[in-house]
């Protein structure tokens, strides 16, 4: 998309909390929920539309039961998801179990010598 | 499910940017978002500084902060307040953003469509002057954040600030200003009918109209009388035209700085301006004052709509209504809620015993919308008043 206009307001941006990071973070998850409820807001429109068609009853999802399988690939693509969101968390586990922790500066001295 | 969230929506015309079912649910999820805040978020900071931050300073200093600079340096230090702070301000460049959007999409086409209508105008009139010196207090900042501010073009005839700006009022305001964002305007309409019934005013002049959300009520309620508009930003204006045609309201619009307007003396019986004085400086203040004494007639009024002024306020109501201040671009708001209004008048030759300074109800009372009361930074209309300034000549 073309994007003719300014996106940034002229005038210093104030941040609130002592690290700007925060504040920017707060932006992103305001940003990542509104996006999420245009999602749901397109989901219940949808339904709408299908139950005015006779195609569907809404009642019905509320009554629906999953199959085995469509539960168990649910459960994987919630992991899936899951794992994305708190890959942050999860490699800093994963440096300590590797013993991947030796200062950056040491890889570059090991490379710039080796 | 809260009750308060009944929706009341902005009455389309035919210039108001069209939307498709993403980019309004969008614009839908800001409106909840802001009303979320001013509902459930917005009083946790009264409770943090009553419970907490002021024992706090009592305590240590045995005195109460005195004024609303003591209650700002205590209150940004307060994990609570850097939060709600945070999610207003983000919620206020999700507001713009949403409204950019659709508005960017047909960027060429909605201005052509806006050009083309004014060409064919046959009611009111548009008169822009290329030659107009936007001023510096406009051009500090963009002004509550709408990237550009109310004067930027980014094409040719670009009414596209207008657009943008039509749809966030609504947003903005929650839908307090009422379908037309005309609740300003109407409310001094009402006013002027209760209080002062023989006052048919035949010529009426509204300064920084914008795209003239105001101005409309005058139009419709007095019928004779014919109705200008002035504003610096040509691409309100152009929107402004454009949006009153469809409402078949014959305003006449011009771009003109109302610190020294191009009209004669002695030539309104009512001059009028909604939530203006707070977008200038001291300076300009004073100077749209005597412009408004210079063009009224004799008998003739001034009425100003505006958030009340601070005095007599706690001094942490103060400080929440300055949130925008720093944190809205709105960097004249402070002094303007200051400033000594009997000065003003008497600075300007009018008569301190016809002055007008009061609270008005708001015309706008559908049932559904239930207003927090409060006037506070983030909930515009929220008071369910308007403040009013002015002078009879
Ligand atoms: C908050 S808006 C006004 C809203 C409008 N009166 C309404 O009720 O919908 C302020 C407007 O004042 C205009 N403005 C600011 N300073 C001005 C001046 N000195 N002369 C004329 N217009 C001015 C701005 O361009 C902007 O459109």
């Amino acid at each position: 998309m073309d994007r003719v206009l300014k996106r940034k307001a002229k005038g210093e941006r104030p941040y609130f909390f002592e690290d700007p990071n925060v504040d920017k973070l707060v932006s992103m998850i305001m940003g990542l929920a509104g996006e999420t409820s245009v999602l749901m807001d397109r989901v219940d429109t949808i339904e709408q539309l299908l139950e005015k068609k006779g195609l569907l009853k809404i009642s019905e999802i509320e009554g629906y039961e999953p199959s085995t399988q469509v539960l168990e690939s649910r459960a994987n693509r919630r992991e899936i998801y899951l794992s994305e969101i708190l890959r942050i968390i999860e490699i800093e586990l994963e440096a300590e179990s590797l013993e991947d922790n030796a200062p950056y500066s040491s890889a570059v001295k090991e490379v710039e010598e080796g | 499910m809260s009750e308060n969230t009944s929706v009341t929506e902005q009455t389309n015309h035919r210039f108001l940017a069209s939307t498709n079912h993403d980019e309004k649910a969008r614009q839908d999820f800001v409106r909840s978002y802001k009303e979320y805040l001013v509902k459930n978020i917005h009083a946790g900071n009264r409770e943090r500084y009553e419970k907490t931050i002021k024992p706090k300073f009592e305590k240590s200093q045995n005195r109460e902060p005195g004024d609303r600079f003591e209650v700002r340096d205590l209150m940004v230090k307060d994990p609570y307040y850097q939060m709600f702070s945070s999610l207003l301000r983000t919620s206020q460049e999700m507001m713009w953003s949403s409204c950019q959007i659709p508005v960017e999409k047909r960027f060429t086409a909605l201005n052509e469509e806006i050009h083309l209508s004014n060409g064919e105008s046959n009611q009111g009139t548009l008169k822009l002057d290329e030659n107009l010196e936007v001023p510096r207090y406009h051009k500090a900042v963009d002004i509550h954040c709408q990237p550009g501010g109310y004067h930027s073009e980014f094409g040719e005839n670009d009414a596209s600030p207008g657009m943008v700006y039509d749809r966030a009022v609504h947003i903005y305001a929650m839908g307090q200003m009422g379908p037309f964002n005309d609740d300003m305007g109407a409310s001094i309409v009402l006013w002027l009918k209760e209080n002062h019934p023989d006052f048919k005013p035949l010529r009426i002049l509204d300064l920084g109209c914008s795209v003239g959300h105001s101005t409309v009520p005058y139009c419709k309620a007095f019928k004779n009388a014919e109705v200008h508009a002035v504003d610096v930003a040509a691409p309100m204006l152009r929107y402004a035209h454009a949006r009153a045609q469809d409402m078949e309201a014959p305003i006449h619009f011009s771009q003109q700085n109302a610190e020294k307007l191009d009209f004669p003396d002695g030539h309104f019986d009512l001059v009028v301006s909604h939530i203006l004085l707070h977008e200038t400086s001291g300076k300009a203040i004073q100077n749209i004052i005597s412009e408004c004494h210079r063009v009224l007639r004799k008998n003739g009024v001034m009425i100003h709509a505006e958030t009340p002024p601070y005095k007599g306020m706690s001094p942490f109501d103060a400080f929440m209504l300055d949130w925008d201040t720093r944190n809205n671009n709105e960097p004249f708001w402070s002094r303007s809620h200051e400033i000594d209004l009997d000065n003003l008048s008497k600075n300007s030759g009018f008569d301190l015993g016809k002055k007008i300074e009061t609270l008005i109800p708001s015309a706008f009372q559908i049932e559904k919308v239930k207003r927090s009361e409060v006037f506070q930074g983030g909930d515009f209309g929220g008071g369910g008043q308007w403040f009013i300034y002015g002078n009879w000549k």
